[in-house]
């Protein structure tokens, strides 16, 4: 019997960086494929393919046995493809069954006086959402009144309403509790046993396990296993994902072996919702890691300390052994912290301005003379840090948006260490980096712990976490999970981010 | 189509950038280089069809007349550039005028009278900037709501009516001359001069660039948003207030209603100019030369005994025109 959706060969590359080579995807009628992998493995770039949203470069795609060229995302819809992203996609004052019927609105009435024939659509509407378990629900509610896991549940009955065959759902359970999660699965399951397919993307182990009936491993851009969830376990799946990566992508841990003294020191780190009363500290010349799976707060705690989220607070902090009070992001550089941040676009570049301008801009004082700022200076500053982080670009002058990301995080990089900094932040300083990049990217934060800055590298991505950091901190719900000194498994880091899925595969 | 979706889709990747600014359309310098070619042009075709039109006294009066509409887009410039919009500051300039006659006529001395009137604008503008900083409202919604009891107060205080303001001293800040150039010309070009070189040279000027750019960004890089933002909003409500005396000055009267009608003007100016109305990316010497354009369209088509009504229709096509060529020259740039 051929599968449902058979993907062979694929490969996809971007410029001169290959993202995908000979990737390999098959869906059988009615199961659910775990799709897993690190940061950057290529899942979303696959799935991405598969749902019209990218053109590959090479390979097939047959769905039912039959070759299909999805060039938009509306072809794939049309071939019965949907996905489902990470950030819902909902109208939140219409109702939900307008949200759920608004790709293919009943009417009645024709030519200029056609009508949405209102029974019809919530007729259909309420159809949909018994078959989703959802019978409680009225199509009259207002789509916003609903709370988040109902609303992806809405979602998924959105594509059912498009006739959909496969499902591509990408971390749905980000933000959900376990009761929600539960209920979102009661719904995965009624459309598996219609014979609908689903494939599955999640950093949690344990769900995945729940749910899947086989899970498929990328890394960095190629097939890595292919197990049947019910014969596997989950130390064999952590390997795949994580491999033996030969080579040196990593610098050498701190030379320092003595404990150095904590630049950093952090008491009881609050964020509502997100952080409840978290401690660690950060190392004068060491890198500390601190990883955690999306939802754990591994997000929110970096910004916080920084001052960047509002209502952030702390028992104690302090910088350089002075108390410190999180206020705001002034307060924070003023302090002698730095961060990096994860979004580059939204958060770290303003791409209209040159290269010069952003390299300079939390600097401006030390640039100032008088009231005027020295250009002269501030360019011969930005050519010197282009040459020694080998920053490809035509000049100082260029538009930092027509860089290339992993130039584009050179720049917001080497910008604090301009100043007196005491403690340099780092959010997922790789993601969209490709792995060249990386390990100059890394060399580049081992020679500032060198030159004696204290590094916080957050990232969701365990091997970044255990490759570069002297000491890890590993975040649980808003808590601190585990703390290891180097070094330490990948695995054992997936392991502590995801508690239950160890406790209950032992 | 499906490309066009993977580019932006894919933009977090590694993709290699198309090289920016390889036409001459993309130059950064393009977009005033253009406004002087339109300025230029229209020298040339009016000078053309009327006689009277390029005299140096005919060309100095469009500055003079112009400079109201000039100081008050010469602030307006940073302030949109640095993500923020008064709609209010053509009302400010009307209820400034007022505020000199009524001081003037409670006896106080004519120059406090302004320094008054001053201090009311940029005590307005402080108050706009604090409602959109502080509450985060929408500029268009808080300066909108303030342009209108700005305006109404004025009619309040003075009933509607115009207050003479015939005195000598005060009088030659509109009509007076230094070396035969008009003084509203000259107070509108150091205006310009002076809110230029903050924005190239000072540390305050790359924040105003930088905010508008990114505003996000911005503040996690620790840059002062909402301050810098504030202040730009005093400065345009400052500019408000030197816009009305000045107006008030040329017609020896405070007329409450005299300088409200030209906000479109003014804000017509400053996207001319090249200055995006989503921040980020402007000049202020495309707004002088938008200005310029502005005026002598007016200037050169009442010397043609073009009516009043079609000048603004011919104002708006230009307006239309030069944004639509701008757009298409930023689109060759990315």
């Amino acid at each position: 019997m051929a599968g449902l959706v058979e993907m062979t060969g694929i490969g996809k590359s971007f410029g001169r960086v290959a993202v995908l080579s000979d990737v390999s995807l098959r869906v059988d009628e009615g199961k659910v494929v775990a799709l897993l992998g690190a940061n950057g493995a290529g899942k979303s770039t696959l799935m991405k393919i598969l749902s019209g949203n990218y053109t590959r470069d090479a390979g097939e795609i047959r769905i039912d046995g039959r070759p299909a060229d999805f060039r938009a995302p509306a072809d794939a819809i049309a071939g019965g493809i949907r996905l489902l992203p990470q950030e819902l996609s909902i109208f939140p004052d219409l109702t939900v069954a307008e949200n759920i019927m608004l790709g293919a609105l009943p009417t009645k009435g024709s030519g200029p006086l056609r009508t949405v024939d209102k029974a019809a659509l919530e007729a259909r509407a309420a159809e949909l959402l018994v078959r989703m378990g959802l019978d409680w629900l009225s199509p009259r509610t207002r789509m916003g009144t609903v709370s988040h896991h109902v609303q992806r549940i809405v979602e998924i009955a959105r594509a059912m309403a498009g006739n959909a065959r496969m499902l591509i759902m990408d971390e749905p359970t980000a933000s959900l509790a376990d009761a929600e999660v539960k209920m979102l699965f009661q719904c995965v399951r009624r459309l598996q046993a219609e014979g609908i397919s689903v494939v599955y993307i999640s950093h949690y182990l344990k769900e995945v396990f729940e749910i899947s009936d086989e899970i498929v491993v990328l890394r960095d851009g190629r097939n890595a296993g292919r197990f049947e969830t019910k014969k596997t376990d989950v130390d064999a799946v952590l390997e795949a994902i994580v491999g033996n990566r030969v080579g040196n992508l990593y610098p050498d841990f701190a030379r320092s072996t003595g404990v150095a003294s904590d630049v950093v020191t952090v008491e009881g780190l609050t964020v509502d919702g997100w952080l409840h009363g978290v401690d660690f500290t950060i190392r004068k010349g060491q890198i500390t890691g601190m990883h955690g799976l999306i939802g754990s707060g591994v997000e929110m705690a970096g910004r916080a300390l920084f001052g960047a989220v509002p209502k952030a607070r702390a028992a104690r902090t302090t910088v350089d052994g002075r108390p410190y009070a999180i206020r705001n992001a002034e307060a924070g550089v003023a302090a002698g912290l730095g961060l990096v941040a994860a979004e580059r676009k939204q958060e770290g570049i303003i791409s209209m301005l040159s290269l010069r301008e952003n390299m300079s801009v939390c600097n401006l004082p030390l640039f100032t003379k008088g009231l005027v700022v020295q250009r002269k200076t501030e360019t011969a500053t930005a050519d010197d840090w282009i040459r020694r982080f080998a920053i490809r670009a035509r000049g100082a002058e260029q538009a930092i948006g027509s860089l290339s990301g992993g130039n584009q995080q050179k720049v917001c990089l080497a910008r604090w260490l301009i100043g007196d900094l005491k403690a340099l932040i780092l959010e997922e300083p790789t993601r969209g980096v490709d792995v060249g990049a990386r390990a100059e990217i890394y060399r580049q934060i081992r020679q500032m712990a060198d030159n004696g800055l204290g590094i916080l590298l957050i990232s969701s991505d365990a091997e970044e976490v255990a490759g570069l950091a002297d000491r890890s901190v590993v975040l649980d719900g808003g808590r601190v999970a585990a703390t290891y000194e180097a070094p330490v498994s990948a695995a054992a880091l997936m392991n502590a981010a995801s508690k239950p899925a160890a406790a209950e595969a032992i | 189509m499906s490309e066009e979706t993977a580019k932006t889709v894919g933009s977090q990747s590694e993709a290699p950038k198309p090289e920016a600014g390889r036409s001459l359309l993309g130059k950064s310098w393009a977009g005033t280089a253009m406004l002087l070619v339109i300025y230029l042009l229209l020298l040339v075709v009016f000078t053309i069809l009327s006689p009277f039109f390029l005299t140096f006294k005919n060309l100095l009066s469009i500055g003079s007349n112009m400079a109201f509409v000039g100081l008050m887009a010469a602030a307006g410039t940073p302030l949109i550039i640095a993500g923020g919009l008064d709609l209010s500051v053509a009302a400010v300039a009307g209820i400034s005028g007022v505020i000199v006659s009524l001081c003037y006529a409670a006896g106080i001395d004519i120059w406090l009278a302004c320094a008054i009137a001053i201090l009311a604008g940029g005590a307005i503008g402080g108050g706009n900037g604090m409602l959109t900083n502080g509450l985060r409202l929408n500029p268009f919604i808080v300066t909108l709501g303030s342009m209108s009891i700005i305006t109404g107060l004025s009619l309040v205080l003075t009933g509607g009516l115009t207050q003479p303001l015939a005195i000598p001293g005060f009088n030659w800040i509109g009509s007076g001359r230094i070396l035969s150039v008009p003084v509203p010309l000259i107070l509108m070009l150091i205006f310009f001069a002076a809110i230029w070189w903050v924005m190239a040279f000072t540390p305050f000027g790359r924040y105003i660039y930088a905010s508008g750019g990114n505003p996000d960004a911005s503040r996690m890089l620790g840059i002062p948003v909402d301050r810098t933002q504030i202040k730009l909003y005093i400065l345009s409500g400052v500019s408000g207030a030197l816009a009305g005396i000045v107006v008030a000055a040329m017609l020896g009267a405070a007329a409450p209603d005299a300088v409200g009608k030209h906000l479109l003007t003014v804000i017509a100016a400053i996207i001319l100019g090249g200055t995006s109305l989503f921040g980020g990316r402007g000049s202020v010497w495309g707004t002088l030369l938008a200005v310029l354009i502005l005026g002598t369209l007016n200037n050169g088509l009442t010397l043609l005994n073009v009516s009043s009504f079609w000048q603004d229709v011919t104002k708006g096509a230009v307006l239309l025109l030069a944004v639509g060529l701008d757009q298409l020259r930023i689109r060759s740039q990315i």
